[in-house]
């Protein structure tokens, strides 16, 4: 648990409470930034359990191990776990650890509120686990809730929507504060226009968490008002309207896709220029870009209900509107790629899951360029297919891009190396075992293999046996990084100051393993675009 | 550093007002759905439609398979048909044809029955003039009904549509036993 153990450089390491009380209470952004990536990680564990679970019961056609009603709980909270519990918190420790250290902030503006957002996840994620065990078990409506399954279920709906509530709240504490922090708090120098690219994309991200998490606490609250309230919003029979749901709840969920992604392209963004060892290219395009993507992510939810009988010029909008999208996300791929270009690159791990990042990300992409053409979108609507292109991007990309900023600021925040040929492996094991999992349901998608089912037709056996062996080997490959994370912590090679030639932002410039309190007051900085510290002055560290 | 303090308060009430605000969206979107989807008549599916203009005065045109069908959710205590289940029409004619409703179980329902069209590009062009789904029914136990059905297909129907289907679903409505 103590990621954020230092050695005592010399520096301000006093003020450090100790045993249970330094994490019940606390207010140090980076003991916090640990707990939220400890957090993200068990519950990755947790979501993939339950992944290997549905894979399987997917290993051979008929029913194996779980029945319909359960096999629909295991896709439902893996999806809610993975998107609440693993990936959101994931990138928020991220942001509190790092957000400070890279724009020069003594800590997050908000501390105690920090905390707070922090401990609201583990009662959340305990009460969506807890569903499990309750008459009716777990919600089984999907991630998306759909009304009227989701109005229809049993009290494991009810904790799922008060889990909700609550994670709700601690993703708008959490991007509160990350506005205020980098609005109000960067060192003087720190222009915005020169910030690192991991906090502009935080900072956008934060944006919409704030516009949209809103939202679908009020699409939750009308479910249940629904089931309990005796209100008609989802009910055709009362005046309602199920097709409403699907609004509501698209209007967050889009926006939502993009809080997944854009901090992703923040970490790739830091990584890619330190290992081509030459600057990020067009940075300022790269902020545009990921503006424009953070303002239109609001404007194309639509394209999740091409098959509810749309009228036509509607379907045009969306997928007009969704195919721009690929604009500013072709603009950030060309400037990695240029970026690397004629760089002088080496390839160790936080490098290489970028690169896999980029190269799988992309074919998530396309498949979404796919899948917004309506009429396409009407045939492959709910099946593999969609489950192929969502996972490219949310695993290839999210989780690559967690794994690649986990290598990356290891030592910066342990003060120890972690070992680089398991990190190696690490990714080769990976990126094999991802694309075994995940490239033939493209094909069962095409073939007609429909999502969230647990039986299937026996046309459809082989490339699910595939897809199975694929799931358990990665799901193995993910114990490389706990073991290699675990020794590294105690037994790693102890890490200089510059683990990495090319890396040139703000946290490089204070010693490792990264002190208690940094920052503290601000130093005088004098920067260039992403972040590069040209100089510091009276920066509290002397 | 007190002016920071202050900075950062002022910009968190900011933000704390924009996620009030998107709160209150969310619900805003409720009635913003209904409003839009009566303007475009998208969900005019429960209210009576206006006739078309001219429709009286001018003959029928095309010839079209009306075909009839109902369903009812598993659990649900009615049984719902139509008397007739295929009939041979005409764009612009008055169609008159017939439901019948029976309530199977021994306690008083109400239901609700809403239509569906297939194609659905059908549905703006089937005009229901007299439909039992403009109100929820109570049915005493046991009770068996015949309910009209009047509509007319505008002339307006694309070429391509020879054939419609119209099917009912008929729904529970909650807080049942109680007359509409």
């Amino acid at each position: 648990m103590d990621l954020a153990s230092n050695t005592a450089h010399g520096m301000v390491s006093a003020h450090k409470p100790q045993g249970l009380a330094r994490w019940l209470f606390a207010t140090n952004h980076k003991d916090i930034g640990s707990m939220y990536l400890w957090f993200a990680f068990c519950m990755f564990l947790v979501g993939g359990v339950l992944a290997l679970c549905i894979r399987a019961e997917l290993f051979s056609p008929g029913l194996q191990f779980f029945q319909p009603e359960l096999f629909n709980q295991l896709t439902t909270l893996h999806g809610l776990i993975m998107v609440f519990g693993a990936i959101m918190p994931a990138f928020t420790g991220l942001a509190n650890w790092m957000l400070p250290l890279m724009i020069g902030a003594p800590d997050m503006a908000f501390a105690r509120m920090n905390n707070w957002s922090f401990w609201l996840l583990p009662p959340a994620m305990t009460l969506l686990l807890l569903s499990f065990i309750v008459p009716g078990g777990a919600a089984a409506a999907g991630w998306t809730l759909y009304a009227p399954l989701s109005v229809q279920l049993g009290m494991g709906m009810d904790l799922t929507i008060f889990a909700i509530h609550i994670l709700g709240i601690s993703s708008i504490m959490g991007a509160i504060n990350i506005v205020v922090t980098i609005i109000n708090l960067r060192a003087p120098g720190m222009r915005m226009m020169n910030m690192p690219m991991f906090a502009w994309a935080s900072l956008i991200t934060a944006y919409l968490i704030i516009a949209v998490m809103p939202v679908l606490a009020g699409a939750v609250t009308m479910v249940l008002a629904d089931r309990h309230f005796g209100s008609h919003f989802f009910n055709a029979a009362g005046g309602g309207d199920p097709v409403l749901y699907q609004h509501v709840f698209w209007f967050f969920g889009h926006p939502e896709v993009y809080i997944m992604a854009l901090p992703a392209f923040g970490i790739v963004s830091q990584v890619i220029p330190t290992f081509a060892r030459k600057p990020l290219f067009g940075y300022s395009s790269m902020v545009y870009a990921t503006s424009s993507i953070g303002v239109l992510s609001f404007m194309v939810w639509a394209h999740h209900m091409f098959v509810t009988g749309m009228p036509a010029t509607a379907q045009l909008f969306f997928m007009y509107a969704t195919m721009l999208i690929a604009v500013p996300t072709g603009v950030k791929v060309f400037n990695w790629i240029a970026t690397m270009w004629q760089g002088s690159m080496s390839f160790e791990t936080p490098m290489l899951f970028a690169i896999g990042f980029i190269l799988l990300f992309t074919i998530g992409g396309l498949s979404g360029v796919t899948l917004s053409v309506a009429a396409v979108d009407v045939q492959l609507h709910g099946s593999y297919y969609v489950v192929a292109h969502f996972h490219y991007v949310l695993v290839a990309g999210a989780l690559f891009s967690l794994f690649s900023a986990v290598y990356y600021w290891f030592p910066k925040m342990t003060g120890r190396m972690y070992v680089e040929r398991l990190g190696q492996l690490h990714f080769w094991w990976s990126l094999l075992w991802f694309n075994v999992t995940f490239f033939p349901m493209h094909f069962l998608g095409l073939a007609g293999m429909p999502r969230r089912i647990p039986d299937y037709a026996l046309q459809f056996t082989d490339f699910n046996r595939i897809a199975s062996i694929g799931a358990f080997m990665f799901g193995l490959g993910q114990l490389i990084f706990l073991v290699n994370i675990l020794y590294s912590l105690r037994h790693g090679k102890t890490a200089p100051q510059q683990p990495w030639e090319g890396a040139n932002t703000l946290e490089w410039q204070i010693p490792t393993p990264a002190p208690y309190h940094s920052f503290n007051p601000p130093p005088q900085l004098e920067t260039a675009e992403n972040g590069v510290v040209l100089s510091m002055r009276d920066s509290g560290q002397a | 550093m007190d002016s920071r303090r202050v900075a950062n308060t002022v910009l968190l009430r900011k933000l704390l007002l924009a996620v009030l605000l998107m709160f209150g969206f969310a619900w805003l979107l409720v009635p913003l759905y209904r409003v839009l989807c009566e303007v475009s008549g998208l969900n005019r599916v429960v209210a009576a439609d206006a006739l078309p203009e001219a429709t009286a005065s001018q003959p029928p045109v095309r010839p079209v398979t009306l075909q009839l069908d109902a369903m009812v959710q598993p659990g649900l205590p009615w049984q719902v048909r139509p008397v007739q289940s295929r009939l041979q029409v005409k764009t612009g004619q008055l169609i008159q044809l017939e439901y019948e409703m029976r309530n199977n179980s021994e306690r008083q329902v109400v239901g609700q029955a809403i239509p569906r069209y297939l194609p659905a590009e059908a549905a703006a062009y089937v005009k229901k003039l007299e439909c039992f789904c403009f109100r929820q029914q109570a049915f005493r136990p046991g009770e068996v009904r015949r309910f009209p059905v009047v509509l007319l297909i505008d002339r307006q129907l694309p070429a391509a549509i020879d054939s419609i289907t119209l099917a009912y679903s008929v729904f529970d409505v909650p807080g049942q036993g109680r007359a509409p």
